[in-house]
């Protein structure tokens, strides 16, 4: 018995412990978006390391759903518990930057001290302030989406690779078949991001924007409507129901012909294939002819550009911004910590837990043979000018918030209210018209840019 | 002598009292007078707040998501409260006959009442699944029932029936408890005289037992109404798309536009149906 | 009763017993069976794994040591850093290596134990001497307090959401770790001392009072008389209420939700499973087999209380 009380109380003082080295440190918070077990592994590693150079400071980590970030922002701001650093999409990054909770002064200079010239240009606009050379966050790694598809399917059926919107719609028509239980195409319809990931691709490639040139709110255009009838046209050919990007799953098990998914899935599918090393026949007799094939990985290609009115890629710029602590110490901290995660080493240590997925946005990093030579040996695999395609694709990616080389963070602040995903939830689930779904959601844009 | 001992004995009662009483007030009531306070006032985050009269009353009542919550509430009561109470009868009839085993059984069944709801929900979500579920493998590929295979949990509509389901598996045992231990009690000889006047089992179900459970039968209701009307997680964990009205307040509490003084607004009108509900029990059910 | 069944009775009763047993446990089915099947035999309707996979639990509880070996070549060249000691250096690979920070089923059952428990322990605490007044006693305002226990037994959390929270902002309380633990234990508390009281009142009443008079004969005060008398004689009906209130704060996860958010190593097990739910992309057999951990607990202080518990839950109204 107590015995059993001097464990608790032991065990209690190791998890209250950091809390007395407190006393003594610079505490800040680092909140990440990469919620995945294994990537908070690695970033784990790095503070440790980064603790470990800088005795004076303590870093807490704090891993959060995207889709949770913005409200988690508002709540911690309320109860003046902001974190010191965050990382999270570009989009996000201008909506904190348009609330003013961000370190803007700060964040320049350290774009300054790692020398702004190594960056990709277009990565770096997508995080600049209306006044120019002035940068809200600073682009730490970017993904690019595109439509996985099989190709043996693609093959058998005659059909071709799924670039157009065309192809697109008449290849998740030809392989949807509900009663094999087995689906054409996977896109977002239920209320979350991803939703939106999806449809900023399509109205991308049919020109349709949220803003024009001059700042005007142009979302409900003959464009955007075109391309939200489009899309929930497509969606008949989804799985049952609002879906996310967790129904890839689905994909691995082969009920699925064409998903929309970033440049991550390299890193899943690869992971799939060390885990196909033990799933012989022999261990899954039911599975092998069934629902797991080992040839998954060599049958799947990319799409990576949709074409309709014009060719359009898209993918997304993962940032770091550093927000004002009002507090010298703390704000020094964070941004000694980011030195520390663009250091060549720390940095391709963050790029390797998803290789394919985190693409480097410093030139010469791109082109080390460290960064190259990546643990779990995907880039050999995909090959070296794949790779250096992506990469090169990441400057020329679109989004919302840029129209002709101009920023509009009012469009970071439409993202984060979520409004075209609850738009998009509307149409393909609940059956809004298109019409009156995009009215709504012009509606629901100007109350949050306040026009 | 005797007033002294009244008085003495008054005085350690408070004594006694005292403690639970000031952290009820402190904590429960002060509370409760607090959120009417402010459902008066724009409430930031940040507890900032702009007196607005009853502006936020006004914005419910023209808010059309306020009436489908509404709606949903009363739905999800309706089907709960039936729900729970009919199964939980008709479970307490049958654990009251003799068979082997009975007392495993009547514990076993138990197991959903007690079980955490975060850690059941995943396994009910699984079940539903579009694609995988056993659900619809039974009904779309076995049954044959439907020809297509549909996304229970995702379709709002019918996630509100998925969540009934989900609450009557949960609370009936509390129901069939209650039942079960009034059904224990009534009078054996009553149906042995029923019997021998030519009673047959049906009517000396309806002349018999079911006026004497009347009284339980009622307390079931009212309380799971009570319970149902106040119930989150259940709902939020299992289909987040489902808007009773306590998930619509955490909503506009917490995410999206946040807006607690509308929040706390939503607050007092449930409250106000409570305390309805509540008058009801005391005066119908304990006949105080 | 006398009557004897028919056989086709028989066979229905039999019938009837099954579907409500499968009605009961069939989820519970589910999540064993899910917990323990490989990624890709999800998709098999069949409740039995095609091959057992046991590594979510393994992960889970911190028992594998299959890939301690590996250590990404890039992660030792940042390790090779003259500045960092041998000592630093082992410490921040072993924490690497070890898996259990991807739910630290440990930590967050050490979390939940202690506020579960220190909640349970001080709202017991208080209605042992409440309900005693409540029940055996007569004083001024009695009738009052007894109504308005009832009453705020029947008011849920949910209305006292925005409330509590505003106040535990004003005060500063939501700032710091320590005081958010403070609100949730406070919250806990009152969420379970309306039925603390409720059910030991109950209970005292049950006990005769020629017992307490025999007491006072021999000189034993009233007050005496509690630890004496009905003290002793409720220590069953006491560790019910205890088991009971435990289960309550154990289960909860509104509150936690709103105020531990940020501060992941005080999560309590309701809310790391949600938060385990986004931690991986294949989450399944890994969800299942936290669920199956996180109800352990629970089923141990059922199994431990069922005979009180169900008596005591059947004599009055029950929280939830």
């Amino acid at each position: 018995m107590k015995n059993n009380i001097i464990a608790i109380i032991t065990t209690a003082l190791l998890i209250f412990g950091p809390g007395i080295k407190a006393v003594f440190s610079t505490t800040i918070e680092f909140w990440t978006t990469e919620t995945q077990s294994d990537r908070m592994k690695t970033i784990r590693l790095l503070m440790d390391t980064f603790q470990a150079l800088n005795s004076d400071i303590t870093v807490n980590l704090v891993p959060l759903d995207e889709n949770n970030l913005p409200s988690q922002m508002a709540a911690a701001s309320a109860a003046g518990y902001l974190p010191a650093l965050i990382e999270a999409s570009s989009e996000l990054m201008l909506a904190f930057g348009e609330e003013g909770i961000l370190n803007i002064d700060g964040t320049t200079k350290m774009v300054m001290q790692i020398g702004k010239n190594r960056f990709f240009q277009g990565a770096l606009k997508m995080l600049e302030t209306p006044e120019s050379g002035r940068y809200y966050g600073l682009p730490y790694h970017g993904w690019i989406q595109g439509i996985w598809y099989r190709t043996d399917w693609f093959k058998k059926a005659g059909l071709d690779p799924p670039t157009t919107w065309e192809t697109i719609l008449k290849a998740a028509r030809a392989f949807y078949k509900p009663k094999k239980n087995r689906y054409g195409i996977l896109i977002g319809t239920k209320a979350e991001t991803y939703a939106e990931q999806c449809f900023t691709h399509f109205a991308l490639s049919n020109a349709a924007s949220e803003f024009d040139v001059d700042g005007e709110l142009t979302f409900n255009s003959p464009k955007m409507r075109e391309t939200l009838e489009f899309y929930a046209k497509l969606a008949n050919y989804n799985p049952p129901g609002p879906q996310t990007w967790r129904a890839r799953d689905y994909y691995l098990q082969g009920k699925l012909a064409m998903f929309f998914y970033s440049t991550y899935i390299m890193d899943d599918l690869a992971l799939a294939e060390v885990a196909a090393g033990s799933l012989t026949d022999e261990n899954f007799p039911q599975l092998g002819t069934g629902t797991f094939d080992p040839e998954l990985v060599n049958n799947t290609r990319v799409a990576a550009t949709i074409t309709h009115a014009q060719a359009a890629g898209y993918g997304a710029i993962v940032a770091l911004g550093l927000v004002d602590q009002g507090d010298k110490a703390k704000n020094d901290a964070a941004q000694r910590l980011v030195a520390f995660l663009y250091e060549p080493i720390s940095y391709i240590t963050f790029l390797h837990m998803a290789p394919g997925g985190m693409n480097p946005m410093l030139r010469d990093i791109a082109r080390m043979p460290e960064y190259l030579n990546d643990p779990k040996g995907i880039f050999k695999r995909f090959g070296r000018e794949k790779i250096e395609e992506i990469i090169s694709g990441l400057d020329s990616i679109g989004s919302f918030t840029i129209v002709r080389g101009k920023t509009f963070p009012e469009a970071g602040k439409i993202y984060a209210k979520q409004i075209i995903p609850r738009m998009i939830y509307a149409v393909t689930i609940t059956g809004m018209a298109p019409e009156e779904a995009l009215a709504w959601a012009e509606i629901q844009m100007k109350k949050v840019i306040g026009k | 002598m005797n007033i002294s001992l009244a008085q003495s004995e008054s005085r350690l009662g408070w004594k006694l009292m005292a403690p639970s009483v000031a952290v009820i007030v402190l904590l429960i009531i002060y509370p409760i007078v607090y959120n009417i306070y402010l459902s008066f006032f724009d409430v930031k985050l940040t507890g900032a707040k702009v007196f607005i009269g009853i502006t936020n009353y006004e914005r419910l009542i023209t808010d059309t998501a306020f009436y489908s919550s509404l709606l949903t509430t009363a739905i999800y009561l309706a089907g709960t409260v039936m729900g729970t109470t009919v199964v939980g009868l008709l479970v307490a009839l049958l654990m009251n006959l003799q068979f082997p085993l009975r007392n495993a059984v009547r514990t076993l069944i138990l197991l959903p009442y007690f079980a955490p709801v975060i850690a059941v929900v995943f396994g009910w979500q699984f079940i539903f699944d579009p694609v995988n579920g056993i659900y619809n493998h039974m009904v779309v590929d076995v049954l044959q029932l439907t020809a297509k295979r549909h996304n229970l949990i995702g379709q709002p509509k019918t996630a509100l029936f998925v969540v009934i389901i989900f609450d009557i598996w949960k609370h009936f045992p509390i129901s069939y408890l209650l039942i079960l231990a009034k059904l224990q009690s009534i009078n054996k000889e009553r149906y042995e005289a029923a019997a021998i006047d030519g009673c047959g089992p049906i009517a000396r179900f309806f002349y018999i037992t079911l006026p004497e459970l009347y009284f339980v039968l009622g307390t079931v209701v009212i309380l799971r109404l009570i319970w149902n009307l106040n119930k989150f997680e259940d709902v939020f964990l299992l289909a987040p798309n489902v808007q009773t009205l306590p998930v619509f307040t955490y909503y506009t509490a917490f995410t999206g536009i946040i807006d607690q003084g509308l929040a706390a607004s939503i607050s007092v009108i449930q409250f106000l149906f409570l305390s309805f509900l509540i008058f009801f029990y005391v005066k119908k059910v304990l006949k105080w | 009763m006398s009557q004897k069944r028919t056989f086709f009775q028989n066979v229905l009763l039999a019938v009837a017993v099954a579907a409500v047993l499968l009605f009961s446990l069939f989820p519970f089915i589910q999540i064993l069976s899910t917990s323990l099947k490989h990624q890709f035999d999800w998709g098999n309707p069949s409740l039995i794994p095609a091959k057992l996979n046991l590594e979510a639990y393994r992960e889970l509880l911190g028992l594998d040591h299959k890939d301690r070996a590996q250590v990404p070549q890039t992660i030792k060249k940042l390790l090779d850093n003259p500045l960092l000691t041998a000592d630093q250096k082992e410490k921040i690979i072993s924490t690497y290596q070890s898996t259990s920070d991807v739910f630290p089923f440990p930590r967050y059952f050490l979390n939940t134990f202690l506020l579960s428990a220190s909640a349970a322990s001080v709202s017991l605490f208080l209605a042992v001497f409440g309900a005693y007044a409540l029940s055996r006693l007569r004083f001024y305002g009695q009738r009052i307090i007894q109504r308005s226990i009832l009453f705020v037994y029947m008011v849920g959390g949910v209305l006292l959401m925005v409330p509590l929270y505003q106040i535990s902002v004003k005060i500063g309380l939501a700032r710091s770790i320590w005081g958010s633990l403070v609100s949730l234990l406070l919250i806990y508390i009152i969420q379970t001392l309306p039925v603390s009281l409720y059910m030991l009142g109950n209970y005292y009443r049950t006990i005769p009072y020629s017992l307490e008079e025999a007491a006072a004969m021999d000189g034993c005060s009233k007050s005496g008389a509690i630890f004496k008398i009905i003290f002793p004689l409720s220590v069953p009906m006491l560790i019910t209420v205890f088991v009971y209130c435990f289960i309550i704060a154990w289960n909860e996860f509104l509150f936690a939700s709103v105020f531990l958010r940020q501060f992941h190593d005080f999560y309590t097990l309701p809310l790391g499973l949600q938060s385990l739910f986004v931690s991986k992309n294949a989450i399944w057999d890994r969800i299942m087999s936290a669920s199956v951990l996180t109800m352990i607990p629970v089923l141990f202080c059922f199994m431990f209380a069922i005979r009180n518990l169900t008596s005591g839950l059947a004599e009055g109204g029950v929280k939830e």
